[in-house]
């Protein structure tokens, strides 16, 4: 047995964070000899929580739980997402695919991007969406899961993540965690206390008087940051001069009749636009910068934007991009928004959590604390938020919109200095590099770099090696096989019902 | 614009040792699209470095690139299998340990297989960890047979690389180039010509007053580095205060017994000698640092450590340790010896040019050399070098030794800082983290951290989170059955002769033969 092993984790709060944290602790350490797990909430505190959508790696998290994929399908009342349909950002009435899994197929051990890039030159007019299997489906309507037993079908190039209710989702994993063995405990957070020497957290107490004792903190408790912010005064990075959208402001509606498996991210005058459909409902929200739009505006500028009836009243919020300087500070741990902030646009909230919790996993502490294990986690999550702000940042840069003062502000924005290195590299040579095991894949840099306007001023030589009448054969190949594909794969609403995660029907709001 | 006017028509090559046949064998399969030439200029009277080499497992996937086939090129190369490296009296005197290739055992609920040992280690007898390796089950007992994917572990965990002879795999490379379409010019280089404005090197010319003009060149002259740094003086970054090694003498010996399936590194009081078996014959030699052994004694050390009589008269190698400032100058890309040195310790020299190739094909340029491409090739192969001297460092520094002057100064002295992080988080829970595109995983840093007695204060406490019984019944089944598969396989020259990838022109097969 390991000398001084933790033998207590407090949870602070009980959002998508805490609940995740809950769950992915829970499975890890919950047979921990002597271990227990502890969640603090208080049904006074709302929680942030509005639609989510994700990307792909939450796979990973759902199976590193043991969820069995339906199940968690129908009891989040969950839609497939193939990936993200960015509208107006490029320049009014222009719109892309973000898709995930893989471009068409690499050939001659050159990326597939090179080959079409060079069918471009000679005269084939297809996008970049019409090689990419999920965005073809998305468009369609159409949902499977991927095929990994035959690598030659596009199926195996398909990527996919899920678009759920966060308040659900939340739910659900609160009912395994406790299921597991996490206690949970019911109250509001009136004071902390600290060990007076080393500064350590050692318990919180709530309202009631009652003490909830602990060896580690998870700070989940949202913007305030209670632990990791109010208590060990952890500063916070600020990044609004790159991502200068400040508030939100979020309402759900009835359903459009629509079925594609795709959140979609529509630009406004000062801001953007979320619409996330899940089984039930939409989720929509309007992202935007106060500096350019007022609160009433951007509300007004929503509800005429809805595809069905609003389904509650807006929900105002206001945060601030960037993070917590550090994320691990002695014994508590920042999770969720109280670790940072970067907007939604790519649908990274709930990926930079769970792999908060993963890092955490694999740097899991004793009661010694060591700086150097410490020191890793703090300098790694940085790095996770420094690759979504540049990923972020260009959607805002590489614009031809110039119709507002917002986008004029944007046009301008100095990127930071890896985004500067990666359009430049595009820009020369239509290379795209994945750096250090980064979150955005070749294919999401692509995408957003194609779809925001950027023109690459080459393709790798070694397409050449193909003669040109058989690069053009092959890419008309490519795009017959996906959308022959595409064809034979269920429709989503077929998809969700066979596999018995489409919820109730009667349940289901009229549209 | 690729395709356009600006296209590279013309790579010309400087130097047909290892790294310049690698390139021109790569170059002729990717570049060779009817309209661009590949000339190798060459010299048969310069000699190449080139011994006996031994190589990791990604040299498979050069081999694949090029769609060699392996029973032939070890045919053709004297070549045998390799499953990891031996070293001898690294830690202290008397010690030894296999750098295994392939994983240490089956990692459970995501936890790293060596964390579950490292407990077992402190509760019962797992043995040594070695015993979970199936690269090194099958070393030990001078086996081989071929990973089979399809049936699952043990088998499936088994990883190699190659030793060969070095010349006999420049020819090899060479007949595969010059079928392909490159062109060897023979010659001795004279005189460079550059281009008045750029200062890009425009043509190399040849005694014979030849002058051979390209539009990218890949210096492959060796430690000359005639091009990268005779004329285009890019510098050298020095790294010999972390790796003071600067000479080495090499000797070939006959082969007592059938070769083993690795390399071995055993250490000297100023340094280390290798053994790389091949099929003919065994290459050896005496890798010192001239600051603490002089060369006679050097020489000395070497001959009375053989296993059998020498072949030939050793020959003496000086070299520096460290890298070229910029592997990528100009139009002048170096690979191979010009483009840097580092100890042939964990077998990386061929590597270095692989990866420095694929990077290469990876950025090819046009004629017009993008700096931001270049910039890019040149911090990967930073990169690269860095994480390899780092892990070449860790057998210096992690030793008890302190029977000599050269093991007093190497473990006393301070490494870099990534490095100095590794061993500090080794060492508070013997967690090991790959990072970005590293080289060297996780199995490689426990297996030189362990074998050179670095022990870690606790394993990881998520350990403690798996049932003790159980993990241990899982290892028993683990360690029988790397066992039981290695016992299986036949030894290293059975799996050749039946491959067919023994060389015919064997002296040992043909004495048999007589009697």
């Amino acid at each position: 047995m390991t000398a001084d092993p933790i033998r207590k984790v407090v949870i602070v709060g009980g959002g998508t964070a805490g609940w995740m944290a809950a769950a992915g602790l829970s499975k890890a350490v919950g047979a921990y000899p002597g271990l227990t797990i502890e969640l603090v909430e208080s049904e006074a505190i709302g929680t942030v929580g509005v639609g989510e959508a994700t990307i792909p790696q939450i796979l990973v998290f759902n199976r590193m739980l043991g969820l069995d994929e339906d199940e968690f399908v129908r009891e989040t009342h969950a839609t497939y997402k193939l990936g993200i349909e960015f509208v107006d950002w490029t320049r009014p009435g222009h719109r892309y695919i973000h898709p995930f899994g893989f471009y068409g197929i690499d050939m001659m051990g050159v990326e597939f991007h090179h080959h079409w890039l060079k069918g471009r030159l000679l005269g084939d007019t297809s996008e970049l969406d019409d090689y990419s299997i999920s965005a073809v489906a998305a468009k369609a309507g159409k949902f499977a899961r991927p095929r990994n037993d035959n690598p030659n079908s596009p199926l195996a190039r398909l990527g996919y993540a899920f678009q759920f209710d966060a308040g659900r989702y939340a739910r659900y994993l609160r009912r395994r965690s406790e299921g597991a063995g996490v206690v949970r405990t019911e109250g509001r957070i009136v004071r902390v206390e600290q060990d007076p020497e080393s500064g350590f957290v050692t318990g919180v107490v709530l309202e009631s008087g009652h003490r909830v004792e602990g060896d580690l903190f998870i700070d989940c408790s949202g913007f305030r940051g209670l632990l990791i912010a109010q208590t060990l005064g952890v500063g916070f990075e600020d990044w609004s001069h790159w991502l200068p959208c400040d508030r939100a402001v979020a309402i759900p509606c009835t359903l459009a009749g629509d079925t594609q498996p795709l959140t979609r991210s529509t630009a406004r005058p000062a801001g953007w636009q979320w619409r996330i459909p899940l089984q039930h409902r939409i989720g929509n929200g309007h992202v935007y910068c106060s500096a350019h739009i007022g609160e009433d505006e951007a509300t007004a500028l929503l509800l005429a934007n809805l595809d069905g009836t609003p389904l509650a009243e807006p929900n105002q919020l206001r945060f601030l991009a960037g993070h917590r300087r550090e994320a691990w500070v002695k014994n508590v741990v920042a999770l969720g928004l109280a670790g940072g902030f970067l907007e939604p646009l790519e649908s990274t909230a709930i990926h930079l959590v769970q792999a908060g919790i993963a890092r955490l996993m694999s740097l899991f502490p004793t009661r010694r604390f060591s700086a150097a294990e410490i020191e890793r986690y703090n300098r790694q999550t940085v790095q996770d938020y420094i690759d979504i702000r540049d990923f972020l940042v260009l959607h805002y840069s590489a614009t031809e919109r110039d119709d507002s003062e917002f986008w004029r502000y944007c046009r301008n924005i100095e990127p930071p200095d890896g985004l500067k290195d990666k359009l430049e590299m595009f820009r020369s040579s239509g290379r795209v590099f994945r750096e250090h095991n980064e979150l955005f894949t070749e294919t999401s840099w692509l995408s957003a770099m194609v779809g925001q306007g950027i023109e690459p001023g080459g393709y790798h030589p070694v397409a050449d090696l193909l003669p040109d009448a058989e690069t053009l054969k092959r890419l008309q190949h490519i795009r017959e096989v996906i959308a022959r594909t595409v064809e034979q794969m269920p429709a989503q609403e077929d998809f969700l019902r066979t596999h018995a995660s489409a919820i109730d029907l009667g349940a289901r709001l009229p549209a | 614009m690729s395709g356009s006017d600006h296209a590279v028509r013309k790579v010309v090559i400087v130097g047909g040792g290892t790294a310049g046949w690698m390139a021109a064998a790569a170059f002729s399969r990717f570049l060779a699209d009817g309209r661009r030439e590949i000339v190798l200029v060459e010299s048969d009277e310069i000699g190449a470095v080139g011994v006996g080499e031994a190589t990791i497992p990604p040299i498979l996937n050069f081999n694949r690139m090029l769609e060699i086939d392996e029973n032939e090129f070890l045919r053709e190369t004297q070549g045998t299998f390799k499953l990891g490296v031996e070293f001898v009296g690294w830690g202290r005197q008397g010690d030894r340990y296999l750098h295994p290739f392939g994983a240490f055992g089956q990692d459970l609920h995501g936890i790293p297989f060596h964390q579950l040992w490292l407990r077992e280690r402190e509760r019962g007898s797992p043995g040594a960890i070695g015993e979970y390796s199936m690269s090194a089950m099958a070393a030990s007992q001078g086996r081989f047979g071929r990973p089979r994917p399809d049936l699952g572990a043990p088998l499936s965990q088994l990883f190699y690389a190659f030793q060969f002879d070095a010349s006999l795999y420049a020819r090899f490379l060479r007949r595969f180039a010059e079928r392909n379409g490159v062109v060897r010019r023979e010659g001795l280089i004279s005189s460079v010509v550059r281009d008045g404005d750029s200062g890009d090197v425009a043509a190399v010319v040849l005694k014979s007053g030849e002058q051979v003009a390209g539009d990218l060149f890949i210096d492959c002259s060796g430690f000359r580095a005639l091009l990268i740094e005779q004329e285009l003086g890019t510098g050298f970054e020095d790294w010999s205060h972390w790796l003071p090694m600067d000479r080495a003498f090499a000797v070939p010996t006959a082969n007592v017994g059938p070769p083993h399936p690795f390399t071995r590194a055993t250490a000297h009081s100023s340094g280390w000698q290798w053994r790389i078996p091949l099929q003919h014959r065994t290459g050896n030699g005496h890798v010192f640092s001239s600051r603490f052994i002089g060369e006679d004694e050097a020489r000395a050390v070497l001959l009375g450590n053989l296993d059998s009589a020498p072949l030939a008269e050793p020959r003496l190698i000086r070299f520096a340790t460290g890298m070229r400032r910029l592997a990528w100058n100009h139009n002048v890309v170096a690979l191979g010896l010009s483009s840097g040195f580092l100890e042939p310790i964990e077998s990386t020299s061929i590597h270095l040019i692989q990866n420095g190739i694929a990077r290469l094909l990876a950025l090819f340029p046009d004629r017009r050399i993008s700096p931001l491409e270049r910039d890019e090739y040149n911090r990967g192969m930073r990169d690269l070098y860095e994480d390899v001297r780092d892990f070449i460092i860790l057998h210096y520094k992690a030793t008890q030794r302190d029977d000599s002057e050269f093991w007093r100064y190497v473990g006393g002295m301070d490494v870099p800082d990534a490095l100095a992080r590794k061993i500090e988080l080794w060492r508070l829970h013997g967690r090991i983290f790959r990072e970005g595109a590293e080289l060297f995983g996780v199995t490689s840093w426990v297996a030189v951290l362990l074998g050179q007695n670095i022990e870690p204060l606790n394993y990881d406490p998520i350990v403690d989170s798996l049932d003790p019984g159980k993990v241990a019944m899982a290892m028993a089944q683990m360690r029988n059955e790397y066992a039981a598969a290695a016992r299986a396989l036949p030894d290293q020259e059975q799996f050749l002769r039946m491959a067919n990838a023994w060389a015919p022109a064997d002296p040992r097969a043909a004495m048999l033969g007589a009697a």
